[in-house]
């Protein structure tokens, strides 16, 4: 016999008798009374024990469970000051506006602003929430083709070269609240059947902004504009596409009045739609109001 | 004091007239749709009526359509949008167009964000076939096998991970 096998034979002398003390049944033969609640017999669901994960009541940003947090350690930040009331610009990229211009929901034979873009429902502004227009965004600037008369209230340097570079033109504008709330819906706005407002001037500090003809100010003189055209022109290095030479020169040039919202209706009309009629104050009071 | 007397009499009185006809309820919320709190008799505003083509055209212009466009075919589309296909009869499957006219193909975004996954919608024809196509694909792109779900009654394919872009760049390029 091997030597290990004697081993295990002495082995086992010494181990108990096999007896009714030390017996058990077979693993999995018996099933226990309670019965198990959920997927993994009642357990914690992977919400682990107790606190935030079970009650779903994670802890709010910035909180660091009773320290001083980090926000609030230092008692005053200026530079803040008044950010509630600052006027918003929310967000449209040239790859948009491309794209809605590809898909037909911008017509290019005509001047783009700030109703057009609303009326295609894909941009949604608030004007009760402090936001004054749409901010033209450098995305796609690339690829941007479009011919276009084009209307913004905010653009950067690079978006107005871009659409100048593709032939169009560019114009920032100003819009007060109450004008924007009539661009929203204008159908609803004239089944209202009140006068369209005229539009304010813009307010102290937008001002300098919107006569600055390096920013396309609606405000600025015209002829400053085409010299910063050309200025802008060489900065990026491309040849200024002449507009007075193009065939669509007359609606390349098509501006609102400063006092206008909408291109050919004057502020004080008023629009019926059902009779399909416009009634214009005759009132000299009225018109000298509406005028100035 | 005889004056403020009489103008005070004046709106008390236009008051109670409200008062007697407050049966039908009027809720004078803003500016144009409140009374006047005193009568201020028969207003004449001198206005003309017109009817100008010219004017009119202008007011077309600027109310919203009520339906959105069909697009239009042009030689090049420089957004890289791209029109259907037109032998879509003869394919398998079809993935419908949202009324956007854009490929529907959504990522969704659950469990505090950890949670990403990719959804093809409006999912027509053999969708088992564009879920293997699908997986093929995207095997090209990550190291774990791919997981995903397919709910053939209503037409979309969940898939886990954010393939959102690759997705709809290869169904473009498939004409979809």
């Amino acid at each position: 016999m091997s030597k290990s096998a004697d081993k295990a034979l002495n082995l086992l002398r010494s181990l108990p008798r096999l007896c009714l003390g030390n017996i058990r049944d077979n693993p999995g033969s018996r099933s226990s009374r309670k019965r198990g609640r959920g997927q993994h017999g009642g357990d914690k669901h992977g919400a682990g024990n107790k606190g935030s994960g079970q009650r779903q009541n994670y802890m709010r940003l910035g909180y660091e469970t009773g320290n001083n947090p980090f926000y609030l350690r230092f008692p005053n930040e200026p530079y803040y000051k008044g950010h509630h009331l600052k006027r918003q610009y929310p967000p449209m990229s040239m790859l948009d506006l491309q794209r809605l211009i590809d898909l037909n929901r911008l017509d290019m034979s005509k001047p783009i602003d700030l109703v057009a873009i609303l009326n295609t429902g894909v941009f949604k502004l608030k004007p009760d929430q402090h936001q004054f227009g749409v901010n033209l965004t450098d995305e796609g600037a690339d690829i941007f083709k479009a011919k276009i008369n084009l209307e913004v209230q905010w653009a950067s340097e690079l978006v107005i070269a871009a659409v100048e570079k593709a032939g169009g033109v560019i114009t920032t504008a100003y819009y007060d609240q109450h004008s924007l709330q009539a661009m929203l819906n204008t159908r609803k706005f004239f089944e209202r059947g009140i006068p369209i407002p005229r539009r304010m001037t813009p307010p102290a500090d937008a001002i300098e902004y919107y006569t600055d003809p390096t920013k396309r100010g609606y405000l600025a003189d015209p002829e400053k504009i085409s010299e910063e055209r050309l200025v802008l022109a060489q900065k990026y290095g491309y040849t200024l596409p002449k507009i007075e030479e193009d065939k669509t020169y007359e609606m390349l040039t098509q501006r609102k009045d400063p006092r206008q919202i909408f291109f050919g209706l004057n502020p004080g009309w008023v629009v019926n739609l059902r009779n399909k009629v416009i009634l214009k104050p005759q009132e000299e009071k009225l018109v000298e109001f509406y005028q100035s | 004091m005889s004056v403020i007397s009489t103008k005070l009499r004046l709106v008390i009185n236009n008051l109670s007239k409200i008062n007697l006809r407050a049966k039908q309820i009027i809720r004078h919320g803003g500016y144009y749709s409140s009374e006047y709190l005193e009568d201020l008799g028969k207003v004449s505003t001198k206005f003309e009526v017109t009817k100008d083509p010219v004017d009119w055209k202008c007011v077309e212009n600027i109310l919203p359509r009520k339906t959105i466009p069909e697009p239009v075919k042009k030689d090049e589309y420089p957004s890289g949008w791209q029109p259907q296909a037109d032998d879509m009869q003869s394919r398998p499957y079809y993935i419908e167009r949202t009324r956007n006219h854009l490929i529907p193909v959504y990522l969704d975004l659950a469990q505090h964000n950890i949670r990403r996954h990719t959804i093809i919608r409006r999912v027509k024809g053999d969708i088992w076939l564009l879920e293997k196509e699908v997986t093929e694909f995207l095997q090209t792109l990550s190291n774990k096998p791919i997981r995903l779900q397919v709910n053939e009654f209503a037409g979309f394919i969940r898939i886990n991970g954010d393939f959102v872009n690759a997705i709809k760049y290869w169904l473009k390029n498939k004409g979809y």
